[in-house]
């Protein structure tokens, strides 16, 4: 398998400028540190040859990375690719970028070279329709897919190439603030777009599509990523009959999986063997979206690039950590598949427990995949398995108000009507190592509750013999620091502290220090699926999981999970639009905890 | 107390303003309550035709009493030279008052009341029967309470002595307490200094002499120490270990514009580094202390300033600004001002490195830096931390680790802010990191005006509340620090560097700070 690279660089903006003070300086202003340095008189063009690079990392390679957005390359296929987050990281780097600009500029442009095909296996479902080509669209929009490459939907119904177009372009918007050009682009996209029907589990089906994308690919390295958005069950039919019959011959194949990997240990390490005996480790790209979102990458900058958190980071100051995840809708009507699963595997066991591992890891050696994925790892072998006790589950049930009725979970249709699954949970979590050992972690999530939320809260111990105590009252722990990195919505980050309220006398105030993302960034914020896919092209696997991470983290809830289904443990029953039940405060005080998203001020 | 009154929100009584006279403390506070024996607070304001009482000790008197934070019986005299009666002082008042903007109702009742409250007796600073009489007056006005006497001295240093003689003699209260508020400057150096206390000390004890430094009494200083040790995620930030180097900054876009006399006897050390300057550095690295109490607290910065290095005259840039032409508009030179001699060698701009030689600060340089006729008018601290070792993103970051560190800027003047600059990454795909800030912007949070110094500090007079005044061995250490500086500035007639009018500075300052491996952080970002 050989490297794709990042082909162009567009949506590395301002590529060779890695560091700036002002936001501004994506148009063509490029600071470097905080001095200004203009280029205005680089065009965009050159400021692309400038990122791209590869000689620099990997001399021996003879991958030469082209300008203009062509993937260009002189292959000899190799294994192993190189740390793309190496290559990242050289790639925007001011200090080598002017010298390597000069170095590519001298190379000849060889085109065409190579190719990538894009298939979405089950083109025809929500996830598809909603994120998938949406995201692809927003790549090329922003010149991040190669110049060459070919987008095919694969499902079961019977659709013209025509007909699949029309489907997408529903649902392609282009990002807010670059409206121009926008329907050219959306007609040139969609002419990339070709379908092919076929079962899942038949390797004709296939065969074909291989013959339609080597017509496309006319001769070049192909490399091809298969997008599985289809059931579980079927995963290992579509993976066995891909990588069979439709495999690049000289280029890389990879297939990108989207959750449930299984619903224990036992049944995930047979979907992980099933994938296994047809892919190898690094062509399985295990998708989690949620560490795609932005503030999620940001989380490693914020605690490796400021030296402020370094000495805050344990248990030394940081007394409860929360992971809170909430939306306010229900199942409704599609709770078939949710409800075979329930709200711990369905957002715990994945994303509360990734950005949790992210959060408390050890600083990696580099920013590359393995070690990050490593430390992750760590952080997951290191915690104790759940128990009964550490956990608290809910059950939403239909609430009236203001006139109108919000149905309960079992009043859904597709929801058996005896169904325990939970719809909520919360639970406390430990990890016993040197850093964190008895730091609560708690995490919530939960369906229907009154607000859509997704945040790290981090609460910091009292201040030791404070000299302000008495402006505190009784409860030093309730007027203690707290760091809040909110995903969404809003993206924001802030420092609560506490602060003299202004005015003579000495009243004490808690405040924000914050970062609101909206004011500083005008800029829309990419979607997590266009990150994910574009590292998936690039081989970038940091955002993935890999199966030694899924095992860990399985280990940690399936006995858990098994016990509360034996058991028959009841769900505690809350009001659609509620707060959830109450038993997450009483989970939370055992711990001498407060939830931080229900106190009075937010 | 009025004070306490004002915590809303705090269940608990009193806690910093502790007064170190509860016998009295206690009577007064709870004025409201009549006891056996009544209080009144009589404040005279000595040199009350100044400028200073007009500007700020009246108008910060009726914004206590507009607040409600002054005891019910109260009297204002003025006293001075000029021959006035009562009326003609409560015209000159009343053109100066104002009431704070967030609260505009009853003003012109308000001031009326309060206005009835002053009064004026003319007589000479150096004539105990002159103050013999005041005297009197206050009796009048006391009316058999228990009287508490607070002078203010709105006058020059020459005659401090002799109003404080006649006023201790022939006016202190004889039930109640007597305090003496003193403006500065304290001397030129620390002879003079001494000199000076010796002789306020004939005639009162420490506890009566409130030496003002109105810098102690703005809102930000104020919260420096409640940022520091009510929060603990700053806790194990503030030593050498993770604090590169820290920055004060005053800045004023104005000259000594035809009123340079008084100046050119000082200099901008004397006037700004060796009191507000040194006084804040002093809170910001000062240990933590016992309480919040005057004393414990004092004797904390006392222990700062003397493990302070004394200055070696490299450690020093003096400026002098210079006339200077812009957009058709020309600015007068330092020298062109009347009232300065023409070969006035006095600066006008300063910046001074410092090291503090203890166990939390050893080899982190304190800079300074202050200036008159500058480009902006500005008063902050800058704490630069150290660049992350091992940083995961050097790549990201380049060569130079130090620029992109994180900061902590506490502006003081203007637009009261807080803010912490943290390394972020830019939204979108990609990895490009960019330094952005956590913010706390005052007037967003805090919409209401936000008191001057001067009522803060007369208010902390008036309950005796002594941790924002300084105490004399602060004095002696302050002066310690600069004098032999001072001494060999003036012996050695070091010219200083010429800057012009509205300019950043003289350059030296950059050298010096680069001698240090410091950057100065105000120059860099000139968008906050």
């Amino acid at each position: 398998m050989e490297t794709l690279h990042r082909a162009s660089s567009s949506c590395w903006h301002p590529s060779s400028s890695s560091y700036s003070s002002l936001p501004e300086s994506r148009n063509g202003h490029m600071r470097f540190g905080l001095g200004l340095v203009k280029v205005s008189s680089i065009s965009k063009r050159t400021s692309q040859r400038i990122s791209s690079r590869q000689v620099r990392t990997n001399p021996n390679s003879n991958v030469v990375r082209m300008q203009d957005g062509a993937v260009a390359t002189k292959i000899a296929p190799i294994e192993g690719e190189i740390s793309p987050m190496k290559r990242l990281k050289d790639g925007i780097s001011p200090t080598t970028s002017s010298q390597e600009g000069n170095d590519l500029a001298s190379f000849d442009v060889k085109k065409d070279e190579s190719t990538v095909s894009i298939t979405v296996v089950g083109a025809s479902g929500d996830l598809a329709k909603k994120k998938i080509f949406p995201a692809l669209f927003a790549l090329y929009y922003e010149d991040c897919l190669p110049k060459h490459f070919t987008i095919y939907g694969y499902a079961r119904s019977k659709m013209t190439d025509e007909e699949l177009r029309n489907m997408v372009s529903k649902t392609l918007t282009c990002r807010i603030d670059k409206r121009e050009n926008c329907s050219e682009k959306m007609e040139e996209f969609l002419k990339r777009c070709f379908y092919q029907s076929g079962q899942y589990d038949s390797k004709e089906g296939f065969t074909e599509l291989d013959k339609k994308l080597r017509e496309h690919e006319g001769g070049r390295i192909a490399n091809r990523l298969f997008y599985l958005s289809i059931p579980p069950n079927i995963f290992i039919d579509a993976v066995r009959c891909a990588s069979l019959s439709a495999s690049s011959a000289n280029g890389w194949t990879r297939v990108i999986v989207e959750k449930p990997f299984g619903r224990d240990s036992e049944s995930s390490a047979t979907l992980t063997r099933g994938l296994k005996q047809y892919l190898k480790e690094d062509q399985i790209f295990r998708i989690d979206h949620y560490l795609g979102k932005e503030l999620v990458e940001n989380l490693s900058v914020l605690r490796f690039s400021n030296l402020i958190f370094e000495p805050l980071w344990s248990r030394q100051y940081i007394r409860n950590v929360q992971l809170i995840f909430s939306e306010d809708f229900g199942t409704e009507g599609r709770g078939g598949y949710f409800d075979n699963y329930g709200i711990i595997r369905d957002i715990m066991q994945n994303h509360l427990i990734q950005i949790l591992a992210l959060f408390a890891m050890e600083t990696p050696v580099s920013l590359d995949a393995e070690d990050i994925r490593n430390e992750k790892v760590k952080v997951l072998r290191s915690m104790r398995p759940l128990r009964l006790d550490d956990v608290v589950v809910g059950q939403y049930k239909s609430h009236t108000r203001g006139g109108v009725t919000y149905p309960g979970y079992t009043d859904d249709k597709t929801v058996p009507k005896d169904s325990l699954t939970p719809t909520f949970a919360a639970a406390a979590l430990f990890i016993d190592n040197a850093r964190w050992d008895g730091v609560p972690f708690l995490m919530k999530a939960g369906k229907a509750l009154h607000n859509r939320r997704a945040e790290i809260r981090v609460q910091f111990r009292h201040v030791p013999g404070n000299l302000y105590n008495r402006n505190f009252g009784t409860d030093l722990d309730q007027a203690t620091n707290e760091l809040v990195i909110r995903v969404q919505p809003d993206e924001a980050i802030y420092l609560k502290i506490n602060n003299k309220v202004p005015g003579l006398g000495m009243r004490l105030d808690r405040s924000t220090l914050n970062l609101h993302y909206a004011a500083r960034y005008s800029k829309e914020i990419p979607d997590a699926y266009e990150r994910l896919l574009l590292d998936a092209i690039e081989g970038e696997r940091r955002l993935f999981i890999r199966s030694d991470e899924l095992d860990a983290a399985w280990a940690l809830f399936t006995p858990l999970l098994k016990e509360l289904e034996k058991k028959k443990v009841i769900p505690e029953y809350y009001p659609y639009g509620s707060r959830g039940p109450v038993g997450a405060h009483y989970l939370a005080a055992r711990y001498n905890v407060r939830w931080g998203d229900l106190g009075l001020e937010q | 107390m009025a004070k306490d009154g004002f915590d809303v929100d705090v269940p608990e009584g009193p806690v910093v303003t502790k007064d170190a006279e509860p016998e009295v403390g206690h009577q007064f506070f709870y004025f409201s309550e009549p006891t056996e024996e009544e209080t009144t607070l009589s404040i005279t304001v000595v040199g009350a035709s100044g400028d200073l009482a007009r500007k700020k000790i009246f108008p910060a008197l009726f914004a206590l009493f507009y607040e409600g934070y002054l005891p019910e019986n109260f009297t204002v005299f003025g006293y001075a030279r000029t021959k006035m009666n009562d009326e003609e002082l409560q015209n000159m008042i009343s053109q100066t008052l104002t009431c704070r903007i967030d609260k505009r109702e009853n003003c012109d009742d308000k001031m009326k009341e309060f206005l009835q409250r002053c009064f004026y007796h003319s007589g000479q600073y150096n004539s105990e029967n002159d103050f013999a009489e005041l005297d009197l007056k206050l009796r009048e006005k006391e009316g058999g309470r228990v009287p508490n006497r607070l002078f203010y001295l709105s006058i020059p240093p020459n005659i401090f002595v002799d109003v404080v003689r006649c006023a201790s003699r022939r006016a202190s209260s004889e039930k109640g307490w007597t305090r003496v508020i003193v403006e500065k400057p304290f001397g030129r150096d620390s002879e003079s200094s001494r000199e000076l206390t010796r002789s306020l000390k004939q005639y009162l004890a420490e506890d009566q002499i409130f030496r003002i430094d109105h810098y102690l009494g703005k809102e930000l200083v104020e919260n420096l120490s409640v940022l520091r040790f009510s929060n603990l995620v700053f806790e194990p930030l503030w030593s050498r270990n993770y604090i590169q180097n820290v920055q004060f900054i005053f800045s004023e876009d104005i000259g000594t514009e035809g009123r340079g006399g008084y100046f050119d006897h000082y200099g901008i050390i004397r006037d700004i580094m060796q009191n507000h300057l040194l006084q804040i550095l002093a809170l910001f690295a000062m240990e933590t202390p016992v309480s919040l109490d005057a004393e414990d607290i004092r004797n904390e910065k006392v222990k700062v300033l003397r493990s302070v290095r004394p200055f070696q005259l490299e450690d020093i840039v003096v400026g002098q600004y210079k006339g200077h032409s812009k957009g058709g508009k020309s600015y007068p030179g330092y020298t062109d001002d009347p009232t300065v001699p023409k070969n006035s060698l006095t600066p006008t701009f300063a910046a001074a490195a410092l090291f503090i030689d203890n166990a939390r600060w050893d080899g982190v340089p304190f800079l300074m830096k202050t200036g008159k006729a500058l480009y902006t008018k500005r008063a902050e601290i800058r704490v630069q931390f150290r660049h992350v070792p091992g940083n995961l993103f050097r790549g990201n970051i380049g060569y130079d680790l130090d620029r992109t560190t994180n900061e902590l800027v506490i502006r003081v003047q203007p637009d009261e802010a807080i803010f912490l600059k943290i390394n972020n990454k830019v939204p979108g795909l990609g990895m490009r990191l960019d330094r952005s800030d956590l913010n706390l912007l005052y007037k967003a949070r805090y919409p209401i005006e936000i008191p001057d110094a001067y009522e803060r500090l007369l208010l902390d007079a008036i309950e005796g509340e002594r941790r924002l005044f300084i105490r004399s061995d602060e004095l002696d250490a302050a002066w310690a620090l600069f004098t032999p500086l001072l001494k060999e500035l003036e012996e050695n007639k070091i010219a200083p560097e010429l800057y012009p009018y509205g300019s950043r500075g003289p350059v030296g300052a950059h050298y010096l700070a680069a001698k240090h491996g410091v950057r100065w952080g105000d120059l860099i970002d000139e968008y906050l």
